[in-house]
């Protein structure tokens, strides 16, 4: 317990507010023994979803075919609740209040609600992960979706509102603090504050759909109701369930725009052009919920095509804005300092040894590449007939999600150990080797999920079709290349990401406590500002623009090539 | 590239926005970057350059997620399937069609209305139902695994897209949704014959 009870003690003034050595931000005791509260609860389901990627991994590697058909839908629904709605919805708790008050330099308000939002989170989570452990013939596991009419425990809707509802109250702090800095003023906030605002609307739609979805199923499955439309709770449900992932999205790209400018040295290029993409995402990225409806019945294909492209791709434009904003930001920020010439060298140069550099970095990067092209690619309509349950769109939301959300809360959390723990690493090595290591073989991972979805049609959430499909002589025993990889990958992913949580639990448990005034190596070369240089938009942002010419290429290449395959098709539709 | 360069006088300090503070007062008319409204161009050009070709496709294009949607009780639906069936000639590779509409019923663990015989190159007008729950429509050609095509299917909804298969051969049919404990041995087969 005084091991605990020690995580959450700093050395702070009496008016309970420090300086904190890295960022120079006044933090007070309160936001950060809350943001504390919600990263190890999120560490705890990041552990507890990773040890199901395992069993999951290893069945779908039919190789290894760990479980049989009836425990796998079990382990691929505590895989996807713990990872894709409780690891990340607990560290966004976290991002909002590093975000709005401890940005802003407040003490968190209402704090008895934040307690009591994290309390009725871990009820809630702790009753999905039970209901959906316990579940009994007739019931099946939910897996993400809980698709009525498949019978799903009524105890699964109920926590899963439960959860939702915990969130809500848990980011009313948050919303209180932005209330109270801008009623009286027409004050600009900061970027990051600004970001992590746009975040918590989008959330807060998000989470009222769901509560709607689930408290439609759960009123049919407890016989309030007689009959439930599938058609009505598939558009009810992905509000939330894209919705989340934007939620993903934009606390991603927030801490991008954070991490960057701490460890990075990035400025902001020009605020008019990233905050227009912020108010982009508001306004256009919840369309996006569409993508999970292009090859259903009944949608008129005019509604298909105005949402799935969040009317003529406006969060598209937003997330290449930030594309070109966020490098650009470091690279300004770097040649300002002289810090690396030529075209890359403000590149080549920048701290890569630093864990929270090369995770925030390749998240932008991987994300990018992997997630963000495939995502847009995929949502047209016609190339959605292609993806759609297949594989590949797994693959597609292990780039956004496991390479670009995990990786860029990797980061975080590494650099909360720093500036908010005040521990040093076990071990550097080991803390550097993260990004790298998990990079690396989730990204192989990934590809050949895609390859298996696109070039061989494999569908998802099944226990066994590649070698066998039980009852029939068809198999896509084509793909079986393609799992050796996966399976390999898979397996290495998972190992880096029990390095993640071992270098994690053993810098809090056993890392040396860093002195007051030490910015534990995360600060860039000169520090977090530089005065002088040239003003930022006569900075030559060459490396940028040139990094993202090679983006635009590439997301060319991928539409042209998921056209052709399409095309080859026999014809379909009227 | 040649830019014009801001001469900075010694000792000058410029404003930097960073993101962690409230930036200057004047932030909405500090000037963007020439090569970031270049990219904004780029981005906004390619953006709406994918809309119009995705919108265009539905007109032009011979593969589109495009039919017509019936409300239809799920029993209803399965005695519509049982009609067809009686009417259709039985054969060895499954049944003949009377005329140019094929009915499917999605049930658990069974595609209903499967195996079918068609001919390449006629168009078929394809009824897609569930008794139960929701299933995946999954559809491809046995010697290519990388041709094929997912429809989600409803119980309560009749959706009927046209299909013209042109290559003859076996085109095996999985489901895709999860519906279930036996969902993975979910097979069905159309065999396209020579029209």
């Amino acid at each position: 317990m005084s091991a605990i009870a020690s995580l959450f003690r700093n050395d702070y003034g009496a008016d309970g507010f420090r300086a904190c050595s890295v960022t120079g931000l006044d933090v007070h005791r309160s936001v950060e023994n809350y943001v504390k509260l919600f990263g190890l609860t999120a560490v705890i389901a990041l552990a507890v979803g990773g040890s199901f990627a395992f069993s999951v991994a290893m069945t779908r590697w039919e190789f290894v075919g760990l479980l049989d058909a009836s425990s796998y839908y079990t382990h691929l629904s505590m895989h996807a609740w713990n990872l894709l709605i409780f690891w990340m919805v607990f560290m966004e708790i976290a991002v909002l209040y590093v975000g709005g008050p401890m940005v802003l330099g407040r003490k968190l308000p209402l704090r008895p609600l934040a307690t009591l939002g994290w309390v009725t989170m871990v009820v809630g989570a702790i009753g999905v992960n039970a209901s959906i452990w316990l579940s009994e013939a007739p019931n099946e596991a939910p897996l993400l979706t809980a698709y009525v009419p498949l019978p799903v425990s009524p105890w699964f809707y109920g926590t899963a509102i439960l959860f939702l509802l915990g969130a809500t109250i848990a980011a009313l702090p948050f919303f209180a603090t932005i209330w109270t800095e801008t009623r009286d003023s027409s004050r600009t906030l900061p970027l990051v504050a600004f970001g992590a605002f746009i975040t918590g609307i989008i959330a807060v739609e998000a989470i009222l759909g769901g509560i709607a979805a689930f408290a439609y199923a759960l009123a049919w499955r407890v016989d309030l109701i007689a009959t439930v439309d599938p058609a009505i709770y598939r558009q009810l449900y992905w509000i939330v369930g894209h919705g989340t992932q934007q939620i993903n999205l934009l606390a991603m790209i927030t801490v991008w725009y954070f991490l960057t400018h701490v460890v990075g040295g990035a400025v902001v290029i020009s605020e008019k052009v990233s905050r227009t993409a912020f108010i982009l995402y508001l306004f256009f990225i919840n369309l996006g919920a569409a993508h999970h409806l292009l090859v259903d019945p009944g949608m008129s294909a005019g509604w298909r095509i105005w949402n799935t492209s969040y009317a003529f791709y406006g969060a598209a434009f937003a997330s290449m804005i930030h594309a070109f904003a966020i490098p650009a930001g470091i690279e300004a920020g770097r040649r300002r300092r002289g810090q690396g010439g030529g075209l890359f060298g403000w590149l080549t140069s920048a701290p890569w040894r630093n864990p929270v550099f090369a995770s925030t970095i390749f998240s932008i990067i991987l994300f990018g590449f992997l997630g963000g092209i495939t995502g847009v690619v995929m949502g047209q309509i016609q190339v959605n007939m292609t993806w759609h349950n297949t594989l590949a769109t797994v693959g597609h939301f292990h780039a956004t999600v496991a390479l670009g959300t995990t990786l860029a809360f990797f980061g975080l959390v590494l650099f909360v150990i720093k500036t908010m723990f005040r521990r040093d690493f076990v071990s550097d090595t080991l803390a550097s080797a993260i990004p790298y290591a998990y990079g690396a073989a989730m990204s192989v991972a990934t590809l050949m999920l895609m390859y298996a979805g696109i070039l061989y049609g494999v569908p998802r959430r099944t226990a066994e079709v590649v070698r066998n499909i039980p009852g029939s002589e068809f198999s896509f025993s084509a793909a079986i290349p393609i799992f050796m990889i996966f399976g390999l990958f898979a397996l290495l992913a998972i190992l880096s990401g029990v390095l993640f949580v071992g270098v994690s639990v053993g810098s809090l448990l056993f890392g040396d406590r860093l002195a007051a005034g030490d910015d534990g190596g995360m600060l860039p070369e000169g520090g977090l500002h530089a005065d002088g240089g040239e003003a930022i938009h006569a900075v030559e942002l060459r490396g940028t623009f040139t990094l993202c010419l090679i983006f635009l290429g590439v997301f060319a290449a991928v539409y042209v090539l998921n056209w052709y395959l399409l095309t080859q098709l026999w014809a379909i539709g009227a | 590239m040649g830019l014009a360069r801001h001469p900075v006088a010694a000792g000058e300090v410029i404003p930097v926005s960073n993101p962690l503070e409230d930036p200057e007062d004047d932030w909405w008319n500090s000037p963007v970057n020439r090569r970031e409204s270049i990219w904004l161009g780029l981005a906004g050009a390619w953006s709406l350059g994918i809309f119009t070709w995705m919108a265009g496709f539905t007109q032009f294009g011979d593969q589109n997620p495009i039919g017509t949607t019936y409300d239809v009780d799920p029993d209803q639906y399965q005695e519509r399937v049982g009609e067809y069936k009686e009417s259709a000639e039985e054969t060895e590779d499954g049944l003949v069609p009377p005329d140019d509409d094929v009915y499917v019923g999605a049930m658990r663990f069974n595609w209903d209305g499967l195996p079918v015989v068609l001919e390449a190159g006629r168009e078929y007008d394809i009824h897609l139902g569930a008794y139960d729950v929701q299933h995946g429509f999954s559809v491809r050609p046995e010697e290519n695994l990388n041709k094929q095509i997912n429809l989600q299917v409803f119980p309560g909804s009749e959706w009927v897209i046209p299909m013209t298969f042109d290559e003859p051969g076996t085109y095996h049919v999985v489901c895709n949704e999860f519906c279930g404990q036996g969902h993975r041995t979910m097979h069905g087969r159309f065999t396209v014959v020579e029209g």
